[in-house]
């Protein structure tokens, strides 16, 4: 027997989310240990790279000009993956069970994290950005440049947060979730973020050209710091609209394959 | 026999002892040469060629850079194995082994003794396994063999303080997650000196920061007997500093170990 379905406002499902979105973020404020952690990783980054290593890169110009917007794309890229812990945990200690008993809609709890990443980042940017304004970073871009970079980086937080979340659905355990993730923080290494991507050899080259955070820095960085962007403006749209499309729907299958049963 | 003879006796059984779960899972000694593996493949194959033309040689790249950078991974991956010790003690004393020792009749320090010098010997076969990666991607040392003795007796040295300081911290620490993160600064600090590029290239506070850290000079005898730089005098400040670790981790370590109540 399937029961009767409820009379449902549309604006419903908005107001369930929000309900889910505030848990989420009240679930972020509270986990005070990965939200240090969230901000003290690319500080300490930013820190290392350019006191430590910034003077023997070579980068045609200051350093830390160079590597802000890679420590940047680092910090949310580390922001995002841990949506996926967060959600497994939700998924793992009853919480969607409990959801799915009552009328609220499917894609809620989803939401609530994905919106609670882009929070989390937003704050840890702000830090991080703010930190490298007193190191002695001065980005010479125009509000609309801003807007630009800002628009940008929330595609790609959302893009990743819901990588994240689908991955966080399909792990087994919180542990096995995180570790599902590690290829979001590894991957800004590979890219231009640190260095120029014409001083690796040649495969690895190829590999840092053409995977999805060297666009996204590349453009940040140009309209930050007034570098030529060329043809990477239009690929980071691409690659974070592709993504945020592939990962959501890779998300909402997730989701619905654990919670099938 | 004497107290001597039977403290060794009971040290050579514990060392067994840790040994055997080395021998038994090898994946513990992956792990300590894993991360600086990765390290050295980043720092050689990603930034190197940015990093060997800023080491201020007449001709700077990636090959200059891999033999540059070998001494400070090699360290790193000594931090790491200090590392795994701290976990490794934690874990005896949260699971009660160590408790069920103390109603033995065995020497009392030898459980920590066995825990250094097997973290020793197994922090060399990890050391070795960074060496051949190194060799294969194209390190190209210049040492004799007495050189490569030397290479191994600082290197040993160096992880035995480690080891004794990293005891004192898995038994100063509570929880096996708190052993675990007390090291870490120990891990970051290889950073902050010679390891990865020259003290002249950073800021000056920093700079005196890294000229006087205890891992500068180590890395720099290890650099000067490996790829021939000089050593100077480097290679005492390293044995002072390798003795004054030592000594302290020993002594916070026989403290700690006394002090804690038996449950």
């Amino acid at each position: 027997m399937t029961a009767p379905a409820l009379p449902r406002h549309r604006s419903a499902a908005l107001a369930e989310s929000l309900v889910l979105v505030g848990r989420s973020v009240r679930l972020s404020r509270r986990d005070v240990e990965t939200l240090v952690m969230a901000i003290a990783l690319p500080l300490l980054m930013m820190a290392l790279f350019v006191y430590v290593f910034g003077g023997a890169i070579e980068t045609g110009g200051a350093y830390l000009t160079y590597v802000v917007p890679g420590i940047v794309l680092l910090c949310v890229g580390f922001g995002a993956a841990a949506t996926a812990p967060a959600v497994a945990d939700d998924m793992g200690r009853g919480m969607v069970d409990r959801l799915r008993s009552m009328p609220v809609a499917a894609a809620a709890l989803v939401t609530g994290h994905v919106v609670a990443s882009v929070a989390r980042n937003a704050l840890a940017t702000g830090v991080v950005v703010a930190a490298a304004i007193a190191m002695g970073f001065r980005p010479d871009a125009e509000p609309l440049e801003w807007a630009a970079a800002l628009g940008l980086l929330l595609l790609y937080v959302l893009a990743l947060s819901a990588l994240a979340a689908g991955l966080g659905a399909l792990a087994s355990s919180v542990q096995s979730a995180s570790a599902l993730t590690f290829f979001m923080l590894f991957l800004p290494y590979l890219s231009s973020a640190f260095v120029p991507t014409g001083t690796m050899p040649a495969v690895l080259r190829a590999v840092a050209e053409h995977q999805p955070i060297t666009p996204v820095i590349e453009t940040v960085r140009g309209l930050l710091t007034g570098a030529p962007i060329g043809s990477a403006g239009w690929a980071a749209v691409l690659w974070c609209v592709g993504l945020l499309v592939v990962s959501s729907g890779f998300a909402a299958w997730a989701y619905r394959r654990r919670t099938r049963r | 026999m004497t107290a001597l003879a039977l403290t060794v006796n009971d040290s050579a059984t514990m060392l067994r002892r840790n040994l055997k779960r080395a021998v038994r899972y090898p994946g513990l000694t992956v792990i300590v040469a894993a991360l600086p593996i990765v390290f050295l493949l980043l720092f050689v194959f990603v930034f190197g060629g940015t990093l060997g033309a800023g080491l201020g040689l007449p001709a700077g790249g990636r090959a200059e850079y891999l033999a540059y950078v070998v001494p400070g991974i090699l360290v790193l991956a000594i931090t790491g194995g200090a590392q795994g010790t701290a976990i490794g003690i934690a874990m005896d004393m949260t699971e009660g082994i160590i408790a069920r020792f103390r109603t033995m009749s065995i020497a009392r320090a030898s459980v920590l003794t066995g825990h250094v010098v097997g973290a020793v010997i197994q922090t060399m076969v990890g050391l070795a396994l960074v060496v051949a990666v190194a060799l294969l991607i194209g390190f190209r040392p210049e040492a004799n063999a007495v050189e490569w003795l030397a290479v191994i007796g600082v290197l040993g040295m160096t992880s035995f303080a480690l080891s004794w300081l990293s005891v004192a911290m898995g038994l100063w620490t509570r929880t096996v997650e708190a052993a675990s993160n007390v090291p870490m600064p120990l891990m970051l600090l290889p950073f902050f000196g010679s390891g990865f590029v020259p003290v002249e290239s950073m800021p000056a506070g920093l700079r005196w920061f890294a000229e006087h850290q205890p891992f500068t000079p180590i890395i720099e005898t290890v650099r000067g007997l490996l790829t021939g730089t000089a050593i100077g005098s480097s290679g005492l400040v390293a044995t002072a500093w390798c003795a004054g670790i030592a000594l302290v981790g020993y002594l916070w370590a026989r403290r700690n170990y006394e002090r804690r109540p038996a449950r």
